[in-house]
């Protein structure tokens, strides 16, 4: 038996040796850590660009994504009433810390992707799924109207059932060329819908056992969408001014 | 269990003679920790479904049980009884943490995928079963091989079972398509005259149910063959 | 109100074995008898409703930047979890021997099992993804105790009753539990995505 002197300094010298190779690992590896989760979230905002990026995200290296990123991403953070915040870069907004916040308080990220002339629009939604959040990246074409593409991802969503918005790449392929205005200029966003779409611009179809997360996916959009509304108007504006 | 009564004081132990090799060997079958200890159950469910998170699952807990086994021995006799399993617990995590870091900084995408159950493989009771049961009872060099016996003991269930459920689930290995809806399958089902049209890829395979299923014949095969791991009571 | 429904959530709809599939371990190696099952059911509902709560205190003030040490420490989160989880479970093994030895001797080996029952550790991770209260924590912990002591029973009792049928010996004992444990998955996710809240006409 061991006197109770001993277990403490026992424990002490224990907690501290191994406090201390944690907290150096740690700080060493913190730099990488980010860079790595920077990498990953643009690596997710150039997959909603679907084909519009010309290549693929997942062929393309880390150097190449930052490449991108500098050249032909430009990034805007905006207030709920579409004002762009000039001190915020929009890669450091955290969603899920926005998404805590008021709906009044919240910062929005934009990216604005150029390719031969085309403008593209990527804008961040994040909701709920039947576990836990989702979010996703929708990329608009210069019309602000159409989607061009879309990519989703999950933090527990069932693999085989809700997973499937980001594992099947059918389901994120649906949403191109959808609408989320109909004709008469009424917002109208994209709905899931269950046992199949009946109408190709503004539904997609659903995953078969999955309706929590489907009706989380439209929930998401429309709430998430209509947020950049503010800013989108006030483009539409000033882009016929300039034509007149 | 059965290996601590084999334990006897050798005047010269050969670094890797027949008993080390059967520390390794004996938990790939006899002593398997999956199918015969029924240890580190949860996280099989839950990374089988793509072999790629299979292997780095197996990897990580072969590092841990291998590492811990080795420094819970080294202390075993400094270590008070009455916080022996903090002690363990502390080992096991520490190191485990070091695994979550070095996976963030190496490869973010799997870690993102695995990173619940990496935490949880301090809850692996194979590791801790292995300290209760071995480590704290021999030396350094032979509790090392038998921590890496049995971290490669569960290894070798998860491929197992990680090939079973992709092929079927997914109809694909280690990312490759093998058979599926698109160009980028072997077998392409949406091709012109295809023999293969009427394949839809197995979605019970990718609930995690159905790694129970797999394991629970997996037992059956096991058992039919080597029939002294029979249940009779 | 609120509460309660997260209680009724973690206990039948987040089911922690039957759905997650934590704590799978004990669950297969302890559920020979009923009577077995009930006694580590027991514990691990007392275990997961004390450790919930005093881990949602360490996250909250300890680990956190705003918290006594103001520093992000949450790379020792998991340490300081199992710490707590482990000295937990001794110091609930030392009151039940001295004030109910009967109690004590029936449990046996199964009090120390619960430290490596990833339901306890998963639960709090859990807790930490989603952001509970204080509150919510203790509710969440108690209800998802609750279920995994139902399920345990649950499986028991149909291991009793299954040991009088033709099973193929290979499949004896443990084949067998794997597979009802599957189907009971599966049986479970029709649970799935049930909003108690939404039932009982609160929400």
């Amino acid at each position: 038996m061991h006197s109770t002197g001993y277990i403490i300094r026992f424990t002490l010298i224990m907690t501290t040796i191994v406090a201390i190779i944690l907290a150096g690992l740690f700080s060493v590896l913190k730099g990488i850590h980010s860079e790595n989760e920077a990498i990953f979230n643009k690596r997710a905002i150039l997959k909603a660009l679907g084909d519009n990026l010309g290549q693929k995200v997942d062929d393309l290296s880390d150097e190449q994504v930052t490449t991108i990123f500098k050249d032909q991403v430009q990034q805007f953070s905006l207030n709920m009433s579409g004002e762009v915040q000039e001190n915020i870069l929009a890669e450091k907004i955290d969603m899920k810390k926005e998404k805590k916040k008021p709906e009044a308080d919240r910062t929005l990220p934009l990216f604005v992707f150029e390719k031969e002339g085309q403008k593209y629009y990527i804008i961040s939604v994040r909701g709920n799924g039947l576990w836990d959040e989702i979010w996703g990246n929708i990329a608009l074409k210069s019309d602000m109207n159409t989607i061009a593409g879309v990519s989703f991802d999950h933090q527990g969503e069932t693999p085989g059932l809700g997973a499937e918005i980001k594992d099947n790449p059918t389901f994120p392929s649906q949403f191109k060329d959808t609408k989320i205005y109909d004709d008469a200029g009424v917002y109208r966003s994209i709905t899931v819908r269950k046992g199949g779409r009946k109408n190709k611009i503004h539904e997609v179809d659903g995953i078969s056992g999955a309706t929590v997360t489907a009706d989380g996916v439209t929930e998401m959009l429309i709430r998430g969408i209509k947020y950049y509304e503010p800013y989108f108007n006030k483009i539409k504006k000033t882009s016929k001014i300039g034509m007149n | 269990m059965a290996e601590s009564t084999v334990q006897t004081v050798q005047e010269k132990e050969p670094l890797f003679g027949k008993k080390e090799r059967k520390l390794i060997t004996d938990p790939l079958n006899d002593n398997n920790p999956i199918t015969v200890q029924v240890l580190g159950i949860c996280s099989a469910l839950a990374v089988t479904t793509l072999v790629a998170k299979a292997l780095v699952m197996s990897i990580a807990v072969v590092f841990v049980c291998g590492f811990a086994s080795l420094f819970t021995s080294l202390l075993r006799n400094s270590i008070p009884k009455q916080v022996r399993m903090i002690v363990q617990l502390v080992i096991i995590a520490t190191l485990v943490t070091i695994v979550e870091l070095t996976l963030k900084a190496v490869n973010y995408p799997i870690y993102k995928e695995l990173s619940v159950f990496i935490g949880l493989i301090i809850t692996n009771c194979i590791v801790m079963g292995r300290l209760e049961a071995f480590s704290m009872a021999n030396k350094p060099w032979r509790s090392f091989l038998d921590g890496l016996g049995n971290g490669l003991g569960y290894g070798a269930i998860l491929i197992i079972v990680a090939v079973i459920r992709e092929i079927f689930g997914k109809g694909s290995l280690m990312g490759i398509g093998l058979i599926g809806a698109g160009d980028n399958y072997f077998i392409n089902t949406l091709a012109e005259g295809s023999w293969f049209a009427w394949y839809m890829p197995n979605n019970l395979m990718v609930l995690p149910a159905s790694a129970l299923f797999v394991i629970g014949v997996l037992i059956w095969i096991q058992r039919s063959w080597n029939t002294k791991l029979v249940d009779i009571s | 109100m609120e509460l309660f429904n997260i209680f009724l959530k973690a206990a039948f709809v987040e089911n922690l074995v039957l759905a997650y599939f934590l704590g799978m371990c004990s669950f297969l190696a302890v559920s020979k008898t009923v009577k077995t099952a009930f006694g580590l059911g027991l514990a691990v509902i007392f275990v997961l409703g004390i450790t919930m709560p005093i881990n949602w205190l360490i996250t909250e003030y300890l680990l956190s930047e705003t918290g006594i040490f103001g520093m992000d420490l949450t790379f020792l989160r998991l340490i300081l979890f199992i710490a707590v989880i482990a000295s937990m479970v001794q110091l609930v093994e030392m009151i039940i021997e001295k004030v109910s030895p009967a109690l004590y001797t029936s449990l046996g080996i199964f009090l120390p099992l619960i430290t490596v029952n990833c339901a306890i550790l998963g639960g709090s991770l859990f807790m930490v993804s989603r952001e509970y209260s204080f509150g919510e924590s203790v509710a969440f912990g108690l209800g998802g105790g609750f279920g995994w002591f139902l399920a345990i029973i649950a499986i028991a009792a149909i291991r009793e009753k299954i040991r009088y049928s033709a099973v193929p010996p290979g499949l004896r004992g443990l084949g067998m539990a794997f597979i009802l444990t599957g189907l009971m998955g599966l049986a479970f996710m029709s649970l799935m995505g049930i909003d108690p809240a939404a039932l009982m006409g609160t929400k």
